[in-house]
């Protein structure tokens, strides 16, 4: 069965070729959905452009019929970012996969859209950081999340994704340096240093005008190119774990603990989350069970290093136990601290650890938070997922900056149920409004958060936001609907 | 949203459904990746996405979104769900890279998808229709008669061999009617290592081709047929030189779903299957085996998708050519469980010839980066394919089968 008008597909076979469009449902159906519960949608056409140009070309016919335009790589956003709300285009940018350049001695790439984690991590471990030719270590690296190899790290990284390497350098979007995008209207415009020069190492001292086109899940533009810093690979790692008996006294610890500077990442998970699979529907907690894990990761350029950062972690520990704080010593396995120290990887980057037989479905109510609230916002969490049979399999990850980051909640449920669905759809919602008023922010949110953040936000912060988006966006065909605005 | 099961007349899916809704939808199998102290790997290996770029040809995801499509009436059957089905050649790399519940059905899912397939009005590829019109009487896919399937064998072997053995020599239609030489070289080569074998007179088909595409109804018969000739001959077990064969009767022939289909056909009991090449490795550990000469080549293997992926059988061939005086063995980027296919196998090589040879033609040029002067494989599909690729691109490789290699230069200690 297809789809859409013959004119339109007509148009866009001239613009990149017969092969790269299709308005075939068989063709379309792999876009209607993600692993959320987000309602699918079908697009009414796939697009897969190789060039600049062809961009260009795609979204002057779309803003000249007023087609929606979906940027697409791998959908594994787990936010419903790329399900069509309005139908459409999906522009999947696959094609777009090259790793323009490595920059060993100013410590930049320059990726496209399609290039995913497996091509640059090995491009990247391949590249020695160096200058004038003398090398100084062996290998870069990137800000790695968990998720599947194939993902993008261009769309992670515009869209706030976080990595490996948060608790030391900050997450990903905070690593870019420059961007190619194509606006709404069909411009090209450059932002950061590739302005003016062919060097692509920093938006400052400049405007910071790429964030225009970060955190927008696409509705603003569509980077085609984009400078992201990279980092030489340490030799030398270690996984410190710690349990805890509550989320106050793990965050007691993960706060005092990160105040130094000294980690890599430090991250904490419920003991739903330490679970594989997390239990599905929801299982009680054995009574004798840490209601905390916590691991750290760090690095050096020496044992002497490393031992440095090991004692300094132990005396904190100790701190702590002094003050009361219930910390529990815990040895995470041996394969699970591999987990932490060879990503991306395909087995904890995949899906495995959340979904197993529990029919497919796998969302989150994925936020940034003030380290201050998350032991509230998790009883508070806690006592709405067991309400709806969901286990409260639970993240704290602290970023680089002030004490905040990562709060989420991975969440399996069974496709197969529509009683499944709307619980975690009811629970994840209710979660987010419960943590906006503490400071609880979604990243790459869903329609439903966005709507529950528009109705908690600043009035002019809403106002602005709206017409920049009219400002850039003027027939509103960019991944429509996703902003709650329009 | 949920995708609930509406459509239970889909019974091949409907029945493995549980499974196919563990695929969350993550994307890990369309692209090959490991990375770890022992492993550094990243490359495309689904051949379909390759060449067909949507994500409903890409890994499994798509596959399986068209499955979960079809099953909660989100998605009508036509042309272009049987072109997605069709296209994909089997190969199990997306199966290779999945790490969910899904993983062990996403094989048997593509043929369930295929078995419903037929039963639909939509576009099976001619050259499918074509062969499949035909099997049940020529006991070939290759619209050859049944009675010159012996026509490789030269009469004075063929008088040779006992009318009981310890194993049947299963040569497989490909070796039978197209490949003759690699059957030949096995007779010979089996006949020097002094192994206790004969040659069915009334061999079929395997039942791979018919398997592969969703075919079970004709299928039936001819694993039925197969499965009574160890009895006729006094064999306790089967050898090939066909990957295909070898993941059919060592898989589909003795093994529960998903792995295989006794299922449907009954298991076939107490009946050794063993790979030409894992019967080398094995003389050769023993010591039985002398060489007589060399093979002076440096030489790259391709690891056929039945023998490797289906079967996990990676050591063996490498350990023979290693052994093997003047042999240097050099690995394509994409080797073992991250092996790209010659784009032969799921009934594609007969559907859609011009992406089959395509397909093959991009393993062709990455066999030619190795600096090898000779591509070897243990399959006489992949042979052809791989061989019909190397003349269109004028490679200067040469395509061997490892058995082709062996026989003029061993003997039996």
């Amino acid at each position: 069965m297809a789809r859409g008008n013959k004119e339109i597909i007509a148009k866009l076979e001239q613009i990149v070729g017969p092969e790269y469009v299709s308005n075939e449902e068989a063709n379309l159906i792999p876009y209607s959905w993600d692993l959320t519960w987000a309602e699918p949608r079908m697009p009414d056409y796939v697009v897969m452009p190789k060039t600049v140009t062809e961009i260009q070309r795609i979204l002057r016919l779309a803003n000249h019929q007023k087609i929606p335009v979906i940027p697409y790589v791998n959908a594994t956003n787990i936010g419903g970012l790329c399900v069509p709300e309005e139908g459409g285009i999906i522009m999947d940018l696959k094609r777009m996969d090259q790793i323009i350049k490595i920059d060993p001695e100013t410590c930049y790439a320059i990726i496209e859209p399609g290039v995913s984690h497996a091509q640059l991590s090995a491009a990247l471990k391949a590249t020695n950081p160096q200058w004038e030719g003398f090398e100084f270590s062996k290998g870069f690296e990137f800000g790695w999340g968990v998720h599947p190899a194939s993902a993008s790290v261009l769309a992670m990284a515009i869209n706030h994704g976080i990595g490996h390497l948060n608790g030391r350098i900050g997450i990903n979007s905070q690593l870019l340096s420059s961007m190619e995008v194509v606006l709404p209207t069909a411009e090209v415009v450059k932002l950061g240093s590739c302005a003016y020069s062919d060097s692509w190492h920093s938006f400052l001292p400049l405007p910071r005008m790429d964030g225009l086109f970060t955190g927008w899940m696409g509705t603003t533009g569509i980077v085609t190119k984009l400078g992201i810093w990279i980092f030489p690979i340490r030799p030398y790692r270690d996984v410190l774990t710690i349990a805890a008996a509550s989320a106050k006294d793990i965050t007691k610890y993960m706060v005092h603990w990160r105040h130094y500077s000294l980690c890599d990442e430090v991250t904490a998970v419920s003991w739903w989350l330490a679970q594989i699979p997390i239990t599905f529907p929801y299982k009680e907690k054995p009574k004798d069970a840490p209601e905390f894990f916590s691991y750290t990761v760090i690095s050096g350029w020496s044992e002497e290093e490393l031992e440095y950062k090991r004692k300094m972690w132990k005396k904190v520990v100790q701190e702590e136990k002094a003050r009361g704080t219930q910390l529990i010593d815990f040895e995470y396995p041996e394969e699970a601290k591999r987990g932490r120290t060879e990503l991306p990887s395909r087995i904890v980057g995949s899906t495995k650890n959340y979904s197993k037989s529990c029919g497919g479905g796998l969302a989150w109510p994925g936020t940034f938070a003030p380290c201050k609230s998350w032991p509230i916002l998790y009883e508070k969490w806690k006592e709405i997922y067991i309400r709806h049979g969901l286990s409260p399999a639970t993240r704290f990850t602290d970023y680089q900056g002030a004490h905040y980051g990562m709060l989420r909640c991975m969440t399996p449920f069974d496709k197969r149920n529509p009683e499944s669905v709307k619980a975690a759809r009811n629970a994840m919602v209710e979660c987010v409004r419960a943590g906006i008023p503490l400071g609880m922010l979604p990243y790459k949110p869903p329609v439903e958060y966005m709507n529950e953040l528009n109705a908690a936000a600043d009035a002019g912060y809403v106002y602005l936001m709206t017409k920049i988006k009219d400002m850039l966006d003027p027939n509103n065909i960019m991944n429509p609907g996703k902003l709650g605005i329009r | 949203m949920a995708l609930e099961l509406k459509n239970t007349s889909l019974k091949e899916l409907a029945k493995i459904y549980d499974y196919i809704s563990m695929c969350t939808h993550c994307g890990n199998c369309k692209y090959g990746y490991e990375w770890g102290k022992t492993a550094n790997f990243a490359a495309m290996l689904c051949v379909q996405g390759d060449k067909y770029h949507f994500d409903s040809y890409r890994g499994s995801r798509g596959k399986a979104a068209i499955a979960k499509g079809l099953l909660s009436n989100k998605l009508q059957w036509s042309d272009a769900v049987a072109h997605v089905l069709f296209t994909c050649t089997g190969c199990g790399a997306c199966q290779q890279m999945c790490e969910t519940d899904i993983k062990p059905y996403i094989l048997r899912m593509f043929e369930a998808l295929r078995s419903e397939a037929w039963k639909q009005n939509v576009a099976i590829p001619e050259g499918i229709k074509k062969w499949s019109s035909t099997i049940g009487v020529n006991r070939n896919p290759y619209l050859e008669k049944h009675e010159n399937r012996l026509d490789w064998l030269p009469s004075s072997i063929r008088s040779s061999l006992p009318k009981k053995a310890e194993y049947i020599y299963f040569a497989g239609c490909t070796a039978s009617y197209r490949q003759k030489s690699v059957a030949l070289a096995t007779v010979k080569l089996l006949q020097k290592l002094k192994v206790d074998f004969t040659v069915s007179q009334d061999e079929w088909c395997c039942a791979s081709p018919l398997l592969r595409t969703g075919q079970y109804d004709l299928a039936k018969e001819f694993v039925e047929h197969n499965k009574a000739l160890p009895d006729k001959y006094g064999a306790s077990g089967f050898i090939t030189t066909c990957a295909g064969c070898y993941r059919t009767l060592s898989r589909d022939y003795t093994m529960d779903p998903p792995e295989g289909y006794i299922d449907k056909f009954g298991k076939m009991e107490n009946v050794k299957v063993v790979h030409t090449i894992q019967l080398i490795e094995e003389m050769i550990n023993k010591g039985e085996i002398e060489f007589t000469g060399s093979f002076n080549s440096t030489v790259t293997y391709h690891d056929p998708c039945h023998l490797g992926r289906h079967a996990e059988v990676y050591d063996a061939p490498r350990n023979v050519l290693k052994a093997i005086p003047g042999a240097n063995l050099v690995e394509m980027y994409r080797n073992r469980k991250f092996s790209f296919c010659c784009g032969a196998g799921g009934g594609v090589r007969g559907g859609f010839a011009d992406y089959s040879l395509e397909t093959s033609a991009k393993r062709v040029r990455e066999a030619e980066s190795t600096g090898a002067s000779v591509i070897t494989s243990t399959c006489p599909f992949c042979w052809r394919n791989l061989t019909d690729a190397i003349e269109m691109t004028k490679s200067p490789l040469k395509m061997v089968d490892i058995v082709e290699i062996l026989e003029p230069i061993v003997k039996r200690k």
